[in-house]
């Protein structure tokens, strides 16, 4: 789980260009949306996209989009639990 | 004082899944029933099936050489001007797509040959329009997303009124691409059931496709169709996809309107809605009118039966406006059910018959950009506004980006006559801007967001303008390049939301806006290499002399890949180049500033540049001499150029020195936004007198000519 939490980090700031951020300064638990990272509606499709394609998880629901984009760790946990490759 | 002229809707040309003109399109809506399906791959081949519910136009007739949208633009074109034995004095088109589809077909099939590409720019789309209907004056294009008809129409309808022009074709076109169609659906914006605005269940748009084009006119006959009172246009400066949630800017550019065209909102008949069909969209909408109207008038969207055409929609529903007024007809909000209680409004839900004599059609787009129209029955008693005096633009700061560097570093070489051309390295290009602002940009909106934050510095004010106006000749190559390769490279399965959000050609100018909070007018103009010079033609048109002002600009991005397929003055032995160049400008005149004045913009043709002569021989503002020419000769057109600029200097027997200002800043179709940041450095630092003015003339395809000078 630590390793994904990681993962997600670094892909975060390639994904969303968040050059002036490093991983370690980002808070897995704080919010993650409208957030201190300046994380928008936009952004969330981008992180949908990034998911599918990574990490085969599909989030085409807004009602789970809204669950699991809340904080990186409750993204972390999504993918954990619906990923193909977990399953396996 | 003398008064502004009468605008009367002299022919319409008119497209779209509905049909093929007015009475088609009239008894389409009659039926109250949707006309969009899933795309049909007659149009473009799609990999992840099932097919999205799409607007496509049947009756194209389709030609070998031309883009679908441009095909579109010139059947539309012939239809308005049926009956009409002249040609406009111009074309104003508003597009998003030009030659898109084409283009994304060469790209994935890997063509490498510029010729191919020749119709991918925006503005090939009016001058093809023009060069079909034999129209000599000026072919202008607008590029503000959705808006982009509707502010076509409304830049025809103020050069009318100021008496620039008699008859003006103007309107908007877009066609089915891969970019539309996958881009919005990657914003998770396209309602898979097809479009249902303002319904409880509502999810989204439907991308389509049309043309409608007005032949507008200041002269009335028994045959004009409809009169256009006004016109109104704001910007969110909120959010570069997102409407802002109260409608604020929507509520604002519908006031405008109806003050532009003398009338209370109770004497409005009809509201012609932007109404997508988004949850957002339709939300904002509502709030807007309820914040206008203590009781709304009827309403509907007609957007559940054509989809949404985009650039065109605002014509189209111009269009349909003037239907509705001719026939006494209110079409049905198509495809709405169950009205969402949250937008608080009550659609028109059965087409019926009604008396009304004045239509407001709102168009909203990315970036912000609002526009409405206020469209009326021929003999509506409204008076037109009185002729405000024309002023030049003052000139209050300025800015420019070359590959030497931001302006200083750039004009203390060109001072030297040492070249400037090349491409400023990114990090040095953003030195003044917050990062985090910025992340998400490309090129193009980073040069304009760093041109425009200098120029504001330069200029010393401490308030920001509030009105934008933007050139650009190709937009943003980097997001449209990064949107169509993921596409390529994923099987069209994960476009990007972001790089679909920044390709559009108004990107930019929406950025400039949210980072100033101007909440003005807000225009993207994209003619090719006269582009700077399209802006201040739409900055001359729509700033008022009470506004504070404008920022006018214009950046082009050299792309790697893009660069050499699109612009044919880049070939492989060009050193790459890009940068821009603008000011911070207002109507108010200020002691001892500089001065700009557009004087001549028409297609080059026979005897064309005789009129350049003409037009620039006299003395110009205050009697001052020129004492120097800046020429932009694009390289391919050098031949030509070089000829025009021989006959220019021989018609007005100038003997003053002529700087070829692109053999400085390199090739590029911006260029002649720094060789108008040169001009005023050369007045400013007193290197040709103060009393004398200098011209920046563009040759080629089209002939221009702004005068700078000491006020």
């Amino acid at each position: 789980m630590d390793k994904l939490i990681q993962d997600l980090k670094e892909r975060l700031i390639e994904i969303l260009n968040l050059s002036d951020v490093s991983p370690d300064e980002i808070d897995e638990n704080a919010q993650l949306v409208g957030g201190d990272l300046g994380i928008d509606s936009i952004d969330v499709l981008e992180m949908v996209v990034m998911v599918e394609k990574d990490y085969g998880v599909v989030i085409n629901n807004k009602e789970i989009g809204e669950k699991v984009f809340s904080t990186l760790s409750a993204l972390a946990d999504y993918i954990h639990k619906n990923s193909p490759k977990a399953a396996s | 004082m003398s008064l502004q002229k009468k605008v009367y809707i002299a022919g319409i040309g008119l497209i779209s899944p509905l049909g093929c003109g007015l009475q088609e399109t009239e008894s389409s809506l009659q039926k109250n029933s949707s006309f969009i399906s899933p795309l049909d791959p007659s149009v473009f081949q799609t990999r992840q099936p099932p097919p999205l519910p799409v607007g496509q136009v049947r009756q194209l007739q389709e030609t070998d050489t031309l883009p679908r949208t441009h095909n579109l633009a010139i059947q539309a074109a012939h239809q308005a001007m049926e009956g009409f034995s002249f040609a406009p004095d111009a074309v104003i088109i508003g597009t998003t797509t030009g030659g898109i589809l084409s283009t994304e077909e060469l790209l994935n099939a890997g063509v490498k040959d510029p010729a191919q590409y020749r119709y991918h720019g925006l503005q090939t789309v009016a001058e093809e329009t023009a060069k079909s209907l034999q129209c000599q004056g000026a072919a202008l294009t607008v590029s503000t997303a959705c808006s982009s008809g509707t502010v076509a129409i409304s830049m025809a309808l103020k050069m009318l009124q100021s008496g620039e022009a008699e008859y003006i074709l103007a309107g908007g076109v877009d066609s089915l691409c891969r970019l539309s169609y996958y881009g919005f659906h990657s914003l998770q914006l396209v309602d898979l059931k097809g479009s249902r605005p303002l319904d409880k269940e509502r999810q989204g748009m439907s991308v389509a496709e049309g043309a409608s084009l007005l032949l507008l006119t200041t002269v009335q006959t028994d045959r004009s169709l409809a009169r256009i009172l006004g016109c109104g246009l704001s910007c969110d400066a909120h959010h570069a996809a997102a409407p802002h949630p109260e409608g604020r800017g929507a509520a604002e550019a519908m006031q405008k309107a109806m003050e532009n065209g003398k009338i209370r909102s109770a004497d409005v008949d009809y509201i012609n809605l932007h109404g997508t069909g988004t949850p957002d969209n339709d939300l904002a909408e509502s709030r807007a009118i309820r914040s206008l109207f203590p009781e709304p008038p009827p309403l509907s969207s007609v957007k559940g039966a054509t989809g949404h055409s985009l650039a065109a929609s605002g014509a189209v529903e111009a269009a349909i406006a003037t239907i509705c007024i001719r026939e006494n007809f209110i079409p049905a909000n198509t495809g709405c059910h169950t009205v969402d209680p949250e937008c608080g409004v009550n659609p028109v839900l059965q087409p019926r018959q009604s008396p009304l004599t004045t239509v407001l059609s709102n168009s909203f787009g990315f970036g912000g950009n609002n526009a409405c129209l206020l469209i009326a029955d021929t003999s509506h008693p409204a008076p037109p506004e009185e002729s405000p005096p024309s002023l030049p633009l003052t000139i209050l700061g300025k800015a420019c980006i070359t590959g030497a560097g931001h302006t200083e570093e750039s004009m203390e070489r060109f001072s030297r006559l040492e070249g400037i051309a090349g491409v400023l390295d990114g990090k040095a290009l953003v030195r003044t801007l917050p990062a985090r602002a910025v992340r998400r940009l490309g090129r193009f909106s980073k040069m304009a967001l760093a041109i425009a934050d200098a120029a504001l510095q330069d200029s010393g004010c401490s308030e920001p303008p509030d009105s934008v106006f933007m050139g650009t000749g190709w937009g943003a190559l980097t997001e449209t390049f990064n949107f169509l390769d993921k596409l390529r490279e994923s099987n069209e399965k994960f476009p990007s939301p972001i790089d679909f959000v920044g390709s559009v050609h108004n990107s930019a100018a929406g950025q400039t806006a949210i980072m100033h909070s101007a909440t003005g007018s807000n225009i993207t103009s994209s003619g090719g290499n006269y582009s700077f010079e399209e802006a201040v033609l739409a900055a001359d048109t729509f700033l008022e002399n009470r506004s504070p002002g404008a920022f006018l600009l214009a950046a082009d991005e050299a792309h790697p890949e893009l660069s050499r397929l699109f612009d044919p003055s880049v070939t492989a032995e060009t050193t790459p180049a890009d940068g821009g160049g603008g000011f911070y400008v207002s109507r108010k005149a200020v002691a001892d500033t500089i001065a700009l004045r557009l004087r001549f913009f028409r297609r080059a043709h026979q005897g064309s540049t005789a009129r350049l002569a003409e037009a620039v021989a006299e003395n110009g503002e205050n009697n001052k001499q020129c004492t120097m020419i800046l020429a932009g000769i694009p390289a391919d057109e050098a031949a030509v150029g070089e000829k025009q600029l021989d006959d220019f200097m021989q018609l007005t027997g100038l003997d003053v020195p002529v700087i070829h200002y692109r053999k400085f800043t390199g090739e590029f179709t911006s260029a002649s936004a720094v060789a108008a940041v040169m001009a005023v450095h050369l007045l400013e630092e007193g290197v040709v007198s103060a009393s004398s003015r200098i011209l920046v003339l563009g040759f080629g395809r089209s002939l221009t000519a702004m005068e700078f000078f000491r006020q």
